[in-house]
């Protein structure tokens, strides 16, 4: 692999503020602040919040997409114009999706399904690379507040490992009921708008916007920037509150910036992720102190912008990359009285000076944190490139499902035996202390049990680098729960409880609390493909060290109102079905179970098809040399395109061995694929899958296909080391 | 005040979802919040909503709140001497 820089090619960017980069930057040098009084949808009662409100015109109101995903077509089309670059992925942050429909939709009791078909954050990615025509991976983030920041890390990631030479990344997310009363329970939103450092400050403006970053390994004839680092940590401490000594945090700056290869006074300006309440500010500048002998000068934009949640990540990426470009750095808006328990002066006036290197902060719930370092292209000395990692292996598994757990479940599939259902309440937290999950529902309880379980079956006794977690719907219970609350009560009384609990990444930064996983820790959320797009990310981001393993899950709950509204799979008569699985990976091949692989992820489209997919195996002639089982799965709504798909996968690598559509035997739900991973790896591991259907396989055959199909394509490649 | 304190502790177990906690070992003169029932800040908050909804007091500060929820004798003297319709 040979040295790779990495350029900010261009930037779509809509906030509070304004649209477009150059705008952005005179509302910024005019250093006021763009939050106001909320008036995006009518409240029932109480004082209207301050907010962060994109007020622009130019967001179709005729379009049927939700709020979010207007905001990130914008952003990306921005970034996209007049651009010769095609990129080959899109990943994107965003943590509300269709929220804002769908509100509406349940409290008008609209059981029209196809109007919820964008809830799925998922959709915002799909959603992006339509508009903009990119058929490669379109991968969804959903790590809260850090999402954009995350997207751009992962996005950076593929681009050093070669796996793509343009990629689109950034964040978005528009206001809804679910976060501007969910903040506001947390008693973290400050009436008088955001003043983030003050000593007054009383927390956030909650807000809404997009921004797109156009990112290659290609130079292109004026780059803004260039992207030089990226680090992810966990705080493993809390659901909601920072680590009191920013201990997260600080790890996510010590590791962009060895990532970058820079020391921390190499650092020109520090974009602070500065929400303006009063903990998070008080752990980010303890962090700060903890890291830099002299601080640069350094800002928050929030008192400008207001906190864009999924958006901000990205949109103070752009801000950085403003700063490089321009050499200006943006104020401290809001803040007049620094406060002195911070002992860090913010930049109370936009200033002009020399920046080559700026450090950009973004911290979320879960204690999911993400920093970036952007500077000055070619003004750096490039890496030394990352070595190629071996294969994933796999050392441990877990699922649960109608039938139980993991050797249940196999059992009875492995005799072409029906496990679906949903998971028994005694599966659900058989193996967690009862206080750590009192206050947790559905999702999050399978998913802890499915992780310690693929811990302990891993025999590891160190405790994960990272977790990775793919769900299509999120935790369906807290959310309607807090959505009926909030409405039964007139929005007087929505639930603290079910709102932290509703974010996306709740269950994987659960885990991380439980098992004290510290390194990266990302949830995506793609849909029937969440499974897939966890591992992909991890495959990119775990690195080759032998004591390193981390835990991919997958999982998503069955919820009687919601999931049939929701997932276009389940009909008003498909009984419903629910669970997940889990892997604890390592790149140790030792002593590993299986080995896994995932050669091919793609949109499905004319050039994107399953020949190309039988290509990425190595060809119909290698295939029949090795493998010995495919489960395929495609979901009730894909049905047509997805048998067409698998009948031309047989014909084309003349395969005469069993085929098995697995959601007939597991059930419809968006990460049933993370159970028949866990399956697969089941069955490599115990030898089981020459006895399979008591259809006898050769020795040579060693692999199993787990197959994705419908308008995504994927294939993962389980195979005995 | 004995009947409130024991009110109470029916109500927390029950928002709290406390699970194997009964009223009995209760302690009501312990330490609420980071005491042995591992009660965090987001109990704190969602304490705040049931007072509010059960007795019609607001808690909004966060030094107030510190205090009333330094214990369950706390909580109830706070609900005693603030209810709208106690005759102190």
């Amino acid at each position: 692999m040979t040295e790779k820089r990495i350029y900010i090619a261009s930037i779509g960017i809509v906030s509070p503020l304004a649209k477009g980069l150059a705008a952005t930057e005179a509302r910024l040098r005019d250093n006021r602040s763009a939050i106001g009084p909320l008036d995006l949808f009518p409240l029932l009662q109480g004082a209207i919040l301050p907010v962060g409100q994109v007020h622009e015109h130019e967001l179709d109101e005729s379009s049927p997409l939700p709020r979010t995903h207007r905001l990130a077509r914008l952003a990306a089309l921005q970034a996209m114009d007049s651009r010769s670059e095609r990129p080959e992925a899109v990943i994107l942050g965003t943590t509300t999706g269709g929220i804002l429909t769908t509100e509406q939709l349940l409290r008008d009791s609209d059981r029209h399904k196809e109007r919820y078909r964008y809830h799925g954050i998922g959709s915002v990615a799909t959603s992006v690379a339509e508009a903009i025509d990119c058929c490669g991976p379109a991968l969804t983030v959903s790590t809260a507040c850090s999402s954009g920041a995350v997207a751009i890390a992962l996005a950076m990631a593929m681009l050093r490992h070669g796996k793509a030479k343009t990629v689109l990344a950034g964040g978005a997310d528009s206001l809804c009921r679910l976060t501007y009363f969910g903040f506001h329970s947390l008693q973290l939103v400050d009436r008088n708008g955001c003043r983030p450092f003050d000593a007054d400050r009383h927390g956030m403006a909650v807000a809404e916007g997009a921004a797109m970053l156009l990112l290659t390994t290609e130079k292109p004839e004026a780059p803004l920037a260039e992207l030089l680092g990226a680090g992810l940590s966990c705080d493993a401490y809390h659901p909601a509150a920072p680590h009191p000594e920013g201990r997260g945090a600080r790890m996510a700056m010590e590791a962009a910036l060895a990532d970058a290869g820079l020391t921390a006074a190499e650092i020109d300006y520090i974009n602070l992720h500065g929400t303006g309440t009063p903990e998070n500010d008080l752990a980010e500048a303890k962090a700060i102190q903890a890291l830099f002998i002299t601080p640069p000068p350094l800002s928050s934009i929030k008192g400008a912008t207001g906190h864009s949640l999924a958006a901000s990540g990205a949109i103070e990426a752009a801000v950085a990359t403003i700063a490089v470009a321009k050499n200006f750095l943006p104020a401290n808006t809001g803040c007049t009285q620094p406060d002195p328990a911070l002992d860090l002066l913010p930049l109370l006036q936009p200033t002009t000076q020399r920046v080559s290197a700026v450090l950009s902060n973004s911290f979320g719930f879960g204690g999911n944190n993400g920093s970036l370092v952007i500077g000055a292209p070619d003004s750096f000395p490039t890496q030394k490139p990352a070595p190629a990692h071996p294969a994933l292996a796999i050392h441990g598994s877990a699922c649960l499902t109608g039938a139980g757990e993991k050797t249940a479940t196999t059992s009875l599939f492995a005799q072409g035996l029906a496990v679906t259902g949903m998971v028994a309440p005694e599966h659900l937290a058989e193996n967690l202390p009862a206080r750590f999950v009192r206050r947790l529902k559905r999702l999050p309880r399978m998913t802890l049990s499915l992780a310690v379980a693929a811990q302990q079956d891993s025999g590891f006794a160190g405790k994960p680098a990272a977790i990775f977690m793919g769900t299509g719907w999120g935790a369906l219970s807290e959310t309607y729960d807090f959505l009926t609350r909030l409405t039964e009560s007139q929005e007087q009384f929505p639930s603290p409880t079910d709102f932290v609990g509703s974010v996306h990444n709740g269950p994987a930064g659960q885990a991380a609390i439980l098992l004290g996983a510290t390194g990266a820790n990302i949830t995506t959320g793609g849909g029937d493909y969440s499974f897939e797009q966890a591992l992909f990310a991890a495959d990119l981001l775990l690195g080759g060290g032998d004591d390193d393993h981390c835990l991919v899950l997958g999982a998503d709950e069955g919820h009687q109102t919601l999931s049939p509204l929701l997932d276009p799979s389940i009909a008003p008569d498909t009984p419903l079905a629910d669970g997940g699985g889990a892997l604890c990976l390592s790149r140790k091949r030792e002593g590993a179970h299986c080995l896994l692989t995932l050669p091919f992820y793609q949109r499905s489209t004319a050039t994107a098809d399953i020949d190309a997919l039988i290509d990425a195996l190595g060809g119909a002639t290698a295939l029949q040399g090795r493998c010995a089982l495919v489960l395929a799965g495609i979901p009730a709504v894909e049905r047509e395109a997805g048998e067409a798909q698998l009948e031309r996968f047989i014909r084309q690598t003349h395969l005469d061995i069993p085929v098995i559509c697995y959601r007939d035997l597991i059930g419809e739900f968006a990460s049933a694929s993370a159970v028949a991973a866990a399956i697969a790896a089941s069955l490599l591991a115990t030898g089981d899958s020459s006895t399979l259907l008591g259809k006898a396989t050769t020795g040579d055959r060693h692999t199993i296909l787990v197959l994705g199909l419908g308008h995504y394509l994927s294939v993962m490649e389980f195979s005995r080391p | 005040m004995d009947k409130l304190v024991a009110e109470l502790k029916d109500k927390l177990i029950d928002v709290l979802n406390l699970q194997g906690v009964t009223p009995a070992d209760f302690d009501e003169n312990a330490q609420l919040v980071g005491g042995p029932l591992g009660i965090d800040s987001i109990d704190v908050l969602e304490m705040v909503v049931m007072v509010e909804k059960e007795y019609g007091i607001a808690i909004n500060n966060q030094e107030i709140g510190e205090k009333v929820f330094s214990s369950l004798t706390s909580l109830a003297a706070y609900i005693k001497s603030h209810s709208p319709d106690s005759s102190s």
